[in-house]
């Protein structure tokens, strides 16, 4: 089982940032992989259960469902049900925090997953970087 | 039950800031408000259950107990014995997570406790503001990074 985390300070407090991360389906606005994206069934994005279907800009499709959504912790969790990409088993975790100093949030972004054997490092990086990293600095773009 | 939650973050790695931290008899070496501390019973200091007893600048007289201690995750828990407050059930946490980018930490110090209610305002800020965010000014102080 692989394990990653990425942690980031986003300059806005955790009740705006969390306004736009509840949201399932909003990462087309922040995350700059992403192609198009939308729930399916036309169901609301903040129905636990719901799926997320996108296509990322290299072409590579992800289907995704919601499996827990808190606004009392600032927390979702979601899995992938299908993807391109051979990430097994993955289950994510987006965690904000009050920065009560500065009215700043903290952002925790974590996940455990399989990957066929030799492609560890790669599906490591590609998830941290990627995906996390260049996630959290879309966010933080939008609220520079 | 009151809750009192302060959190900051701090330029320097986690693991630098809780080998400061992490001595339960070393509160005088970062908090600008402890004069002096010994652990009773000449126990460890991070042997679980020992008991802090301290004073503060204003000449306030403190007992804690280390109920959790944790090398993994970076936090401790400790209940209040003894104190001039006039409160109840005191049970704190001060937590350490590595900010990644940028190599940081985001540093929470959390309490729950009982008290009159009339006293609740005043408390909660006099250990929200005057006990943790003090302790993190001088925190974020000494971690400072130049340039």
């Amino acid at each position: 089982m692989l394990r990653v985390v990425r942690s980031a300070i986003i300059d806005a407090p955790v009740a705006r940032v969390w306004e736009v991360l509840r949201d399932f389906n909003s990462h087309t606005e922040w995350h700059p992989a992403i192609a198009h994206s939308q729930i399916e069934g036309g169901e609301p994005s903040d129905r636990v259960g719901c799926v997320r279907s996108f296509v990322l800009r290299d072409g590579a499709r992800v289907r995704e469902q919601l499996l827990t959504l808190s606004d009392r912790d600032w927390r979702m969790t979601y899995c992938i049900l299908e993807a391109d990409v051979p990430l097994q088993r993955y289950v994510a975790t987006v965690q904000l925090r009050e920065v009560t100093d500065g009215a700043r949030s903290f952002w925790q972004w974590t996940s455990t997953f399989g990957a066929p054997p030799g492609r560890e490092a790669e599906l490591t990086r590609l998830v941290g970087v990627d995906v996390y990293e260049a996630g959290m600095r879309g966010v933080a773009r939008l609220f520079s | 039950m009151i809750r009192v939650y302060t959190s900051s973050v701090i330029e320097a790695p986690a693991e630098q800031v809780w080998t400061l931290v992490r001595d339960f008899n070393e509160l005088p070496a970062w908090h600008p408000l402890i004069v002096d501390s010994r652990i009773e019973n000449g126990h460890l200091a991070d042997k679980l259950g020992c008991v802090r007893a301290f004073r503060l600048r204003d000449g306030g007289f403190i007992r804690e107990q280390l109920l959790t201690l944790s090398d993994y995750d970076y936090q401790c828990t400790y209940s209040i014995l003894e104190s001039p407050m006039p409160l109840s059930h005191y049970v704190a946490t001060l937590k350490f997570t590595p900010v990644t980018d940028g190599n940081r930490t985001f540093a929470e110090w959390s309490a729950e406790f009982d008290c009159a209610p009339a006293q609740e305002r005043e408390l909660a800020h006099n250990i929200g503001q005057g006990v943790f965010q003090v302790g993190f000014d001088a925190l974020k102080q000494r971690f400072a990074r130049r340039g």
